[in-house]
């Protein structure tokens, strides 16, 4: 990700990713505009929750072996739990509303309360795969795979269609409901598919992006929409255009400084909302331009304070040797890679082979180095050939300079360190500092950080993600 | 008070909520051009009587009959029963009034858009088509649901309360306005008000409302 405008390219691996978090961003806050205008945003909470119970209800029946029939993969089962859960619970607290008992407020903070409990509850009841299910109801749109992502486009190009075409009926419903009679002969149609957009909407997004998400997107571009404007067209439009600045920024900041998206997605919306209310005291459109162009210029730069290079081997001396030093591991993991041969697992097990002689991440990315390097036509060398004390170099350049020199080393010092590695569904979320050093007189040479979601989408096992997460690292670093 | 061709006709009605009667016994006719005024004090069940007329409220005991469809009703609700929270323009206001006649996919067609102008400019208030709705005055808002009205092309102009909350020009503007309504365009106007003299000074015809009555009061002879 060289420049901040790279993530636009479709060539870019997280390119479908980010489109599907713009299309979250331009479509929920058209269902959530309404549910602010018809003073029912808490459903907005609600039913998140609601269908974040039905996730885990649906998993822990396929865990008990009961929905074994349903085909799909843990996705798929979380998407119907979620589907069923939204429109049963949708249809209970429109029958409680129709009854008219109690303040809508009460109803809404018992079922979010209730959701919320059943939630943890059928986490518990689910004896494996705790992680998984926290992981689906966390969400994370960065993990979505090309088929997830066109059921996302289906089902909110689907939801944005019935908003724009229905607009004029929505609005009539929800701000006058004595001319929508008088005019469209009744509400309740009018409001049963508004009800079930934003159902569809919240069940859907909620297995896609997590309820957090889903709940930002909903209420956050058109609270921050509202005091910049006066008319129902320009709000509309508005909250969607700042619901696609917050899935885009957001989406950038997540990658680019290792933020999970959902709150990063959700404080710079907050943020939005803050600013906005400020721009309003202006009263002019002046105002609204400069708070969405200061946003706009605070991400930008904010995400483009290191713009990154790849090594400048062309200025490189041919005749210098590359002492690649021992890679740093500064997470507190081992970053070992799991065995696939079960035969040597049993035997770890016994304790007849160490789980020591398993290959690192440190020690896979130390020889994928010295690979480019050499393929290259670049002389590499391990400085603990030179001399055993230089096993491991310290985290500071001028230290590691000083005892390069005392052990003799001339020529460049490759610094490598490792300070997060951590495997997600679909991609690997790293944090790795490379330095090159020259000897001679600690220059600086050359220093790039990577620090970012790396997407491993072919990968089978964990070992094969970690693999597939140094081969692009090294990519991004021998770029021509 | 009958007469040819009435638009709306009530007999021996009663009207309230959860089968409790608000009001009992209304025999009330609006024939083509009527400019009626109905007075009575707050709470007397004025706003009952229009919402039973425009098919809201359903009747408890009587016969009420409609010589028009429900959308030939231009209904003028008071204007603090809207939500503020809504952000509209006074033009978005007037404009949904032509919704009755557009399809979901059609964009507002260039016809409606002169229409709602024309509107606008019978109310006197072309000038604030841009301006949110909610920042008006009360009299301004109250004359754009006029606008709002018209553009429903109504056979019947049906008006809760027009002069509430409304200052004393504003309440000269909308008075002459209803009067021009009903004198140049033929209009049937039916209007609610707490003020009696306002009513009697305005109306060709009284209806009176109090304690769960309606009774016509002379315009010659209040006393009857």
């Amino acid at each position: 990700m060289e420049t901040f405008l790279e993530i636009l390219s479709p060539s870019f691996l997280l390119f479908p990713a980010l489109l599907g978090s713009s299309v979250l961003g331009l479509v929920c806050p058209l269902v959530g505009a309404h549910l602010i205008l018809r003073r029912t945003v808490f459903l907005g909470l609600t039913l998140p929750q609601i269908a974040g119970a039905g996730v885990a209800f649906a998993l822990w029946l396929q865990q008990m072996g009961l929905l074994s029939t349903l085909g799909g993969g843990e996705r798929t089962v979380g998407m119907v739990g979620s589907l069923l859960f939204t429109f049963l619970g949708m249809g209970f607290l429109g029958y409680l509303e129709h009854r008219g008992k109690g303040l809508a407020e009460g109803r809404l903070a018992a079922a979010y309360s209730l959701a919320g409990a059943l939630t943890i509850l059928f986490i518990v009841f689910n004896p494996v795969g705790e992680v998984e299910i926290l992981s689906l109801l966390k969400g994370e749109v960065i993990a979505l795979s090309r088929t997830e992502i066109k059921i996302l486009f289906g089902v909110f190009g689907s939801v944005l269609a019935g908003m724009l075409l229905f607009r004029r009926e929505f609005l009539l419903a929800s701000f006058d409901r004595d001319l929508a009679f008088l005019l469209k002969g009744g509400n309740l149609f009018w409001d049963i598919m508004l009800y079930l957009l934003a159902g569809l909407s919240i069940a859907i997004g909620v297995i896609m992006a997590g309820p957090l998400l889903i709940f930002g997107f909903l209420v956050l571009p058109p609270l921050a929409a509202r005091p910049l404007i006066r008319g129902m067209t320009s709000f509309l439009s508005l909250s969607s255009l700042l619901g696609v600045l917050m899935a885009f920024f957001g989406f950038y900041l997540s990658v680019r400084l290792d933020l999970p998206l959902g709150p990063t997605d959700v404080a710079l919306g907050c943020g939005l909302v803050f600013l906005a209310y400020a721009a309003g005291k202006f009263k002019t459109k002046l105002g609204a331009v400069a708070c969405i162009l200061f946003v706009s210029f605070f991400a930008a730069s904010g995400c483009s304070t290191k713009v990154s290079t790849p090594l400048p081997l062309d200025r490189l001396p041919k005749e210098s040797t590359i002492w690649l030093a021992r890679v740093r591991n500064s997470t507190g993991l081992e970053l070992r890679l799991p065995g696939t041969n079960p035969l040597r697992s049993l035997a770890e097990v016994a304790g007849k082979i160490s789980a020591e002689e398993r290959q690192t991440v440190m020690g896979l990315m130390r020889e994928s180095l010295a690979e480019e390097f050499g393929q290259r036509g670049m002389q590499v060398s391990h400085p603990e050939t030179r001399d055993k004390r230089l096993v491991a170099f310290p985290g500071s350049v001028a230290e590691s300079v000083k005892i390069a020199r005392e052990s003799q080393l001339s020529g460049l010092l490759f610094l490598t360190e490792i300070r997060r590695w951590s495997a997600e569904r679909q991609f690997v979320r790293v944090w790795v500092d490379f330095k090159l050093v020259r000897i001679e007189d600690g220059t600086l040479v050359w220093e790039r950080q990577v620090q970012r979601a790396v997407p491993t989408p072919a990968a089978g096992h964990l070992g094969q993600a970690y693999t597939d997460a140094i081969k692009e690292i090294m990519r991004e670093l021998f770029a021509a | 008070m009958d007469g040819p061709h009435p638009l709306v006709s009530l007999k021996a009605v009663s009207l309230g909520y959860d089968s409790e009667p608000v009001l009992r016994g209304i025999d009330l006719t609006i024939h083509l051009g009527d400019l009626i005024g109905m007075a009575g004090p707050n709470g007397s069940g004025k706003t009952t009587l229009f919402r039973a007329i425009l098919g809201l409220l359903p009747i408890l005991s009587g016969s009420l009959e409609r010589d028009c469809l429900l959308s030939d009703f231009g209904y003028v609700p008071q204007s603090s029963s809207l939500d503020p929270n809504f952000p509209l323009t006074a033009g978005e206001v007037v404009e949904m009034g032509s919704y009755g006649r557009l399809r979901p996919y059609q964009w507002m067609p260039s016809e409606e858009k002169e229409k709602a102008k024309k509107s606008l400019d019978q109310v006197g208030l072309s000038h604030l088509v841009a301006k949110s709705f909610f920042s008006l005055s009360g009299g301004q808002k109250q004359r754009i649901l006029i606008a709002r009205a018209l553009m429903v092309n109504p056979k019947i102009l049906i008006l809760d309360e027009p002069l509430a909350g409304v200052d004393q020009e504003s309440r000269k503007a909308i008075t002459e306005l209803l009067i021009k309504l009903n004198r140049d365009n033929k209009l049937t106007v039916f209007f609610s008000s707490h003020d009696l003299d306002m009513v009697r000074a305005v109306a060709d015809k009284i209806l009176r409302v109090d304690k769960g009555k309606t009774w016509w009061e002379s315009k010659e002879n209040p006393a009857l």
